[in-house]
């Protein structure tokens, strides 16, 4: 029998070997984890962590793919069906504001942001002017891609002569190029576009407002009809919008070379 | 009669703003902005004061809407 350890020294042992009742306890409970982080517990928590990131990791990524694919098929749709509605498909031909005639051929290889409106307009043209000059200038920031050119037709031929055309568009972006003609040349490039335009009752001066479609319109360099931007899209939004198309472009003509 | 230009429209949309500004704050008396009222139509053409107050007009109606709440209407009577 163990004889009893003296009361000096009572704490070094129980640090050593436990006391029987401790040993009774230990016993009953089952075989004893050990405390050192270093030892098998702290290797299986590490490993745990490592395959719930892997894990969590793996989940984000699949997700990520899937709403990518998602994203591309809804541009596909999109896409399929702008070339449905089959707008623009027709050949203009107008009068610029310096009295040359430019016809839709004359704009090939260009990317071309075109608007319908008319110079007395209250604030919706100027304002629709305004956010594509500013498109214009947010791309033309980029060296990398090629230059875009903005383009006023006029649904108001009546009062938008050649002079009324360059006194206006002159107030916006530098490169912007204002098209008006006869009123046939005129209704002829709204419709290619399926613009709508009604002329509004004249007043006694003979002022009237033209209730028009507020669309502006992306063309591609092979005068081919990509997209449109409503009044909800910001000059920043469209920048975007245009950006991915001209990239697009590039990518499939590249394609098609291979 | 040509159109008006960057400066004459800036001018004519500011006029505007301080009519409406005014009517807002007083609730639409047009008496008490009357003044402004004045401007406004010297600095605008005709027919954009006409369209500017349908504009107003038209804003005050979806503000309200917006307020109160859209009530349905009553549909036919389903038998």
């Amino acid at each position: 029998p163990k004889s009893r350890p003296a009361a000096h020294s009572f704490q070094p042992l129980l640090k050593h070997s436990p006391t029987p009742l401790q040993q009774r306890v230990s016993f009953s409970q089952g075989p004893t984890q050990p405390q050192n982080p270093g030892s098998k517990a702290g290797l299986r928590l590490k490993t745990r962590l490592i395959v719930t990131l892997l894990f969590g990791g793996g989940i984000l990524g699949a997700w990520w793919y899937v709403w990518q694919e998602k994203q591309e098929q809804l541009q596909q749709q999109r896409m399929e069906q702008l070339r449905q509605v089959a707008v623009g498909q027709g050949n203009f031909s107008l009068t610029d504001h310096t009295g040359r005639r430019r016809t839709k051929q004359d704009f090939l290889g260009s990317w071309v942001l075109l608007y319908f409106g008319f110079t007395h307009c209250p604030d919706i043209c100027p304002d629709e002017l305004d956010k594509m000059s500013s498109v214009v200038k947010i791309l033309d920031q980029d060296s990398s891609l090629p230059k875009v050119q903005p383009v006023f037709i006029t649904v108001d031929p009546e009062r938008d002569d050649v002079a009324a055309m360059e006194r206006y568009i002159k107030e916006f972006h530098p490169r912007l190029v204002g098209l008006t003609g006869t009123p046939e040349e005129v209704k002829r490039a709204g419709q290619d576009y399926r613009v709508y335009a009604s002329i509004g009752p004249k007043d006694d001066d003979g002022d009237y407002i033209v209730d028009h479609t507020i669309l502006i319109y992306l063309i591609n360099p092979d005068g081919l009809f990509l997209d449109y931007y409503n009044r909800m899209k910001n000059e920043y939004q469209i920048a975007e919008s245009v950006r991915n198309h001209m990239l697009n472009h590039r990518t499939a003509f590249t394609n098609v070379l291979k | 009669m040509s159109a008006p230009n960057k400066e004459q429209r800036r001018a004519c949309w500011a006029a505007r703003d301080d009519l409406w500004k005014c009517l807002d704050g007083g609730q639409d008396d047009a008496e008490a902005c009357r003044p402004f009222q004045q401007r406004f139509e010297s600095s605008c053409p005709a027919q954009w004061v006409r369209y500017f107050v349908k504009r107003r007009d038209f804003l005050k109606y979806k503000e309200q809407l917006q307020a109160a709440g859209y009530e349905y209407a009553e549909g036919p009577a389903k038998t």
